[in-house]
């Protein structure tokens, strides 16, 4: 018995990695890929040897426990809606869930009439390093917490994440999420306000390379976030995902992807710091598996743990717009 | 010519000017002012009072080194007795403060000159002249990280611990990020900030603040300040344009760290150490700029108004965590 799985578009880059984790997983069944682009869908199938399908009816057809959807960010919400009326167990969304607050809690509803469990990509939760600042916070180690102060830069992504008629936005609807859920993992709180400065100083597009959020929670913890874009391209590493929260007796500093080498390559002439951590993908999908062959996964995130990341980088594009601090 | 100086206040600070000018080939300190007396500079002489020190020292510098609310009295004396002036930081708590010691440096026309250390300090000065020489293109992010333990004075009062004294990170720390953010990317059009100052049950014992700043330039940027940090201190840097990036860490660039073993085999300590050159101390270079700008006639390179406006930053970022609100900062 195993739990059959397919993958609505090879849109994002993400689905690589998820793709080749099902494919590999000894509980799957990796049914099919379907992609508007069937050269793009059809490499992603080879790559991880699977069936592409040419509609998403077609793959649906099949009888699936599990959905996984990659498409643009702005189609999350049509891909959703069909899985959950296809009756699968449970969908995998990548991160952000949606781009507006309506759409998320239209996938949210769609998933519930269905008895359908919603996910949301939130891999960074799987980090065992992650895991393991959350035990010492939750242990008291450094006592109450007060402040925490984030990253999440990468490089520019390029493609359709620069087409905010796709994505939604720039950086900061790209990287605002991935941060904003591990706090509220870290605190149990919601946040109440955000402060956003936006700017697009690296590429001088229409859209925002860079965005430092303050978000502000319930229970008066502040936290600040850099969502920018600003590795350059001679930089070692695609990005970061750090931490540093600090406690009444103490301070953690985490960083996501520390455990790297440093490689110095003069066959292409750059230098790279290849990571070595655990696949924080790895964990996701695993647990995903479970989800999908109806068991209780307390850490993956849900669709309304996916809707109230979403809700923070929206409230900061309406502060960048603003000159203010606003609601969430 | 070896100029004559005046040393008011020979606490933390002043104790290291002090050992600064010791070294200066064309200084030398010819009498210092403090509460204290002898206790305070057994070197001597010591005075308690400032009219005797002037009569009997003559000094041609006053070199202002007191707690922060003693600032302004001493400058506005130094400047009617038409001495030069060195003033530490923060300049003032209030701008009102700030206002009288430009009003009172200017109107005097004596050389003056404030303590903004950061910008002699060689790590921070390298990356100033490689944005200047366009390392980075445009920039477009910057961020910086000042990072202790919450201070101590040992066997005296602890000012810093006073709120209305020392004004907490903002004031004690990031000031000076806040002054060479602004010397290198221009002046600053907005704060917002949050931080534990005045807020805080743990006000006296642990500070952290986290301020977001808007440049005329259109550039951003972000400054952590933190006396939360029971590790030591740490600083980092980093200039992100859209041709490059620049990063520090005060944690990577450390020369020496020595491991050693403690007597009956507990857990040794290591302790990274960055020596450089006594001349190539910041605080004996920024002195020296003092000095050679006396000599050369010209305005000495940081000036009371710099020091003005670096406070202004740090005010409006206080009245932000006061206040929840934006401070936008107009062109005066």
């Amino acid at each position: 018995m195993t739990t059959r799985i397919g993958i609505l578009s090879a849109a994002h880059m993400h689905v690589n990695s998820y793709a080749a984790e099902l494919a590999r997983h000894s509980g799957v069944t990796l049914v099919g890929v379907t992609d508007p682009d069937p050269a793009r869908g059809k490499q992603l199938a080879d790559a991880v040897g699977t069936a592409f399908f040419a509609t998403e009816a077609e793959l649906l057809e099949t009888g699936l426990d599990g959905i996984v959807v990659t498409s643009e960010n702005i189609h999350h919400r049509a891909l959703v809606e069909l899985a959950a009326a296809a009756g699968v167990t449970a969908i995998l969304c990548e991160k952000p869930l949606a781009t507006t607050v309506e759409d998320a809690k239209a996938m949210i509803a769609a998933c519930e009439a269905k008895g359908v469990r919603l996910a949301t990509a939130f891999p960074c939760r799987y980090s065992p390093a992650f895991v393991r600042i959350q035990e010492q916070v939750e242990s008291g180690a450094i006592g109450t917490v007060l402040a925490i102060r984030g990253t999440n830069r990468g490089r520019n992504p390029g493609g359709w994440f620069v087409d905010p008629a796709l994505s939604g936005g720039g950086a900061v609807i790209d990287h605002t999420v991935h941060v904003a859920d591990l706090n509220r993992v870290l605190l149990g709180t919601e946040a109440t306000e955000v402060y956003a400065e936006t700017g697009n100083g690296f590429n001088h597009q229409e859209w925002e390379d860079s965005g430092f959020l303050t978000i502000n929670y319930a229970n008066g913890v502040f936290a600040t976030l850099d969502t920018s874009w600003s590795r350059p391209k001679t930089f070692p590493t695609w990005g970061d995902v750090t931490l540093q929260v600090v406690g009444t007796k103490g301070v953690l500093d985490l960083d996501l992807f520390a455990q790297s080498l440093a490689h110095y390559d003069d066959t292409s002439g750059s230098v790279g710091w290849p990571g070595w951590g655990s696949n924080i993908d790895a964990g996701l999908i695993a647990d995903f598996v479970k989800l999908a062959a109806g068991e209780d996964v307390p850490r993956i995130a849900t669709g309304v743990d996916g809707l109230r990341a979403l809700e923070v980088a929206l409230a900061a594009y309406r502060s960048a717009e603003a000159g203010e601090p606003v609601g969430v | 010519m070896t100029y004559r100086v005046a040393l008011i206040g020979a606490g933390n600070m002043g104790g290291g000017h002090a050992r600064q000018w010791s070294i200066m080939p064309d200084a030398e300190i010819v009498g210092v002012l403090d509460t204290r007396g002898e206790e305070a500079y057994p070197a001597g002489p010591t005075f308690t009072d400032w009219d005797t020190l002037l009569a009997q020292t003559k000094p041609d510098i006053i070199d202002i080194c007191t707690p922060t609310p003693a600032h302004r009295q001493y400058v506005e004396k130094a400047a009617a007795a038409g001495k030069a002036i060195f003033v530490e930081k923060p300049l003032s708590r209030t701008m009102e403060d700030c206002d009288a010691i430009v009003a009172a440096v200017e109107k005097a026309g004596v050389p003056a000159m404030s303590g903004h250390v950061l910008r002699y300090f060689p790590e921070y000065a390298s990356t100033k002249a490689l944005v200047d020489a366009g390392g980075v293109g445009t920039p477009a992010t910057v961020r910086t990280a000042r990072m202790a333990s919450f201070p101590q004075i040992t066997g005296r009062t602890n000012w810093y611990a006073d709120p209305a004294q020392s004004g907490g990170v903002i004031l004690d720390m990031i000031l000076h990020d806040f002054d060479w953010l602004r010397w290198t990317f221009g002046p600053v059009t907005r704060v917002y900030a949050r931080g534990l100052f005045g807020l805080s049950e743990y006000e006296g014992q642990l500070d952290y603040a986290l301020v977001t700043l808007r440049f005329a330039s259109g550039a951003m940027g972000h400054v952590t300040g933190s006396w939360a940090h029971p590790g030591g201190f740490r600083t980092t840097l980093e200039v992100a344009g859209d041709k490059g990036l620049i990063d520090h860490d005060s944690n990577r660039s450390a020369p020496i760290t020595a491991s050693l073993r403690t007597t009956g085999g507990g857990p040794g300590v290591a302790f990274p150490e960055s020596p450089m050159n006594p001349t190539d101390d910041p605080y004996y270079k920024e002195l020296h700029a003092f000095i050679q700008a006396l000599k050369a006639g010209v305005t000495p390179p940081v000036t009371v108004y710099d020091a003005r406006e670096a406070t202004r930053i740090a005010l409006a970022a206080l009245e932000s965590i006061a206040t929840g609100k934006v401070v936008t900062l107009n062109d005066n």
